[in-house]
């Protein structure tokens, strides 16, 4: 299992980071969604003590019990990702509605601003 | 150590960001809400005042968020370190605040602008008070989400695309501190400071260590604006309203140099060379080469965004140094940049506004129409570059001192030459802006916001010369407060002596 989870997380940041270096923002979008899940199982793949120490709270009977604590950051960092991947979303859409193009190298071509400015005059 | 009742004092500042955030969203009028805002602002700074008060003899303030000891909850820390920092985000808050009610009038203000700047505050109080490594990750969350709001909220559609590098960069620093904090978890078992940095000096030596150390250097040069990480930075203050941008440009990047310090100082051990090393060399860097790139540009805020990047270099080249009065010198020398840096966007700003242009090229004169202006410009300008008696002498002094103590030549190098660069781009400005025949626009009368900007700029200025002429008591304070930073053995004795649920839990 974790010889797999890691391929994974690794798959993951490797496709995310191919996506983040396109000059499509739609794919830096998507790119940082990958790299975000990533980094999600990546601490889910941190469970447990790595001294083989029990979970900090435990009731009578309780002995193999999940690390609650990753989970608990995952939980927290899911949403941080979630409520950012929105904003990302949103501020992508307003950037089409300005500039109709998603392509970085369109959208800071300064020829292209100057023929606006020549187009709006 | 501060006891209880006393202690609770420490989760105040994030609180009271979170509250006025909401209070002010749901509060209708305008003038209702400024008024608001600026009571918060003024209890955020009596807050500070107190902490600083409470902490100014080398104590430590730990709550143990809901009752529960350390290592198993959350835990807040105040040292004097983080109420210095507190008090001065209070203070940028307070006179920022001040500019921008003068410059827009209230019903011209979007609504959301000022929950947002509380939201971001509390942000940004939360990561100066947190002790645990993933709360400081929630915190830098809250601060940065935002910020990205507050940044695309009044920016026209020539403005927003810049903001885009900014969201992305800082999209991926918060993935790559999510990855960290699962290393640090998977490998030393626990993300309390005071517990990480007691299983750290268990074994300083081994790989993992430096492993855990550089990554999250990364992470933290990426917010604070280190070589070769900052070129989110530069393009994108340019675009916030005056006030917001003279805000943004003080905390925004101290906040990782302040998590910089925390970490490297108070968790990590002190024996990390190869560490020490790379900021020293990656900040020599940034000074140099963000210099360079504000005296490439034409209007005043780019020039001053460059800035911000170029005097990063100088507080993280005293972390690599890493001696206690390095240590001390970079906590003065934040105390005196986030005031400088600030005053110089909102003289700036209001210098452009009188002459209705940001453009170097297009501006002059100001001097002659409002030499109060000038004098507040001046003199934060050649504090900036180092000149004596002025605040940023001190420390750029005592950096360079401690730098040729340490035989570090090329570091000292980078920051003399840094600082000639700086006065020479500075003069630039004043030069354009301030110097010549004033022009048409700005021959006309001031306007009446004209004298509450003012205002601002003057009280801000009169703080930094305070703290430049007094630099005796302040530099002393700097030292106490990085003595306690950098104890490590007494951070996690206080941290983890609290009494509270759970305690002794495996």
């Amino acid at each position: 299992m974790v010889v797999e989870t890691a391929l994974m997380v690794g798959v993951l940041v490797a496709a995310g980071i191919y996506l983040m270096l396109q000059p499509s923002f739609v794919r830096v979008l998507f790119g940082f969604i990958l790299f975000s899940n990533a980094a999600n199982l990546f601490i889910l793949a941190m469970s447990g003590d790595p001294s083989g120490l029990r979970p900090p709270l435990l009731v009578e009977g309780a002995k193999r019990m999940v690390d609650p604590l990753p989970q608990a950051l995952i939980l927290t960092a899911i949403v941080i990702g979630f409520g950012v991947s929105m904003y990302l979303i949103v501020l992508l859409y307003r950037l089409f509605l300005d500039h109709k193009t998603t392509h970085a190298g369109e959208m800071f071509d300064p020829q292209r601003d100057a023929r606006k400015v020549e187009e709006a005059s | 150590m501060t006891e209880a009742p006393w202690s609770n004092l420490a989760v105040a500042p994030a609180a009271l960001g979170l509250l006025a955030g909401v209070v002010l969203l749901l509060v209708r009028g305008p003038v209702l809400r400024r008024a608001l805002a600026s009571a918060a602002c003024l209890a955020q700074l009596g807050l500070a005042g107190w902490l600083i008060r409470l902490t100014l003899d080398g104590d430590r303030m730990v709550l143990g968020v809901g009752g529960w000891a350390p290592p198993l909850g959350i835990v807040l820390v105040v040292d004097l370190l983080a109420a210095i920092m507190l008090a001065l985000a209070a203070v940028m808050a307070a006179a920022c605040h001040l500019y921008g009610f003068f410059e827009v009038s209230s019903k011209a203000e979007h609504p959301l602008r000022l929950p947002l700047w509380h939201f971001l505050l509390a942000g940004i109080n939360l990561s100066f008070t947190t002790g645990d490594l993933f709360n400081l990750f929630v915190a830098f969350e809250v601060m940065l989400i935002a910020s990205y709001a507050l940044l695309t909220l009044e920016a026209n559609d020539w403005d927003v695309k810049q903001a885009y590098p900014y969201v992305a960069m800082n999209l991926v620093g918060g993935s790559l501190f999510l990855i960290a904090v699962g290393f640090v978890y998977g490998v030393f078992g626990t993300l309390n400071m005071a517990q990480l940095a007691q299983r750290l000096a268990e074994q300083p030596d081994h790989p993992v260590v430096l492993l855990a150390g550089l990554l999250l250097f990364a992470v933290f040069a990426l917010k604070a604006g280190v070589f070769p990480l900052y070129y989110w930075l530069p393009n994108s203050y340019p675009i916030l309203a005056a006030p917001l941008g003279a805000f943004y440009a003080g905390m925004l990047t101290k906040v990782g140099v302040y998590v910089l310090l925390r970490i490297y100082g108070t968790v990590f051990p002190h024996d990390l060379a190869v560490l020490h090393q790379l900021m020293g060399w990656l900040a020599a860097l940034t000074m140099v080469l963000a210099v360079m790139g504000a005296v490439s540009r034409g209007f005043v805020r780019g020039i001053l965004s460059w800035h911000i990047l170029s005097q990063i270099g100088y507080m993280v080249v005293a972390i690599g140094l890493f001696t206690q009065t390095a240590v001390a010198a970079c906590i003065y020398y934040i105390v005196h940049h986030i005031i400088v840096k600030a005053t110089l966007f909102l003289a700036g700003a209001a210098g452009a506004c009188r002459c209705g242009s940001d453009d170097l090229d297009r501006v002059s004169g100001v001097a002659r129409v409002s030499p109060w202006l000038a004098a507040c410009f001046f003199l934060q300008a050649m504090s900036l570059a180092g000149v004596p008696p002025l605040s940023g002498f001190w420390g750029k002094f005592v950096i360079i001192v401690e730098g040729i103590r340490l035989g570090q030549w090329w570091w000292v190098a980078a920051a003399v030459a840094a600082g000639v660069l700086t006065l020479f781009s500075m003069l630039k400005i004043w030069n354009s802006l301030f110097w010549g025949e004033p022009g048409e626009a700005a021959r006309r009368p001031a306007d009446a916001r004209f004298r509450g900007m003012l205002a601002a700029c003057l009280l801000l200025t009169g703080l930094s010369l305070v703290i430049g002429l007094g630099v005796g008591p302040f530099f002393h304070m700097a030292e106490t407060a990085a003595a306690a930073a950098l104890d490590q053995a007494g951070y996690a004795a206080d941290v983890l002596g609290i009494a509270g649920k759970g305690k002794g839990a495996p």
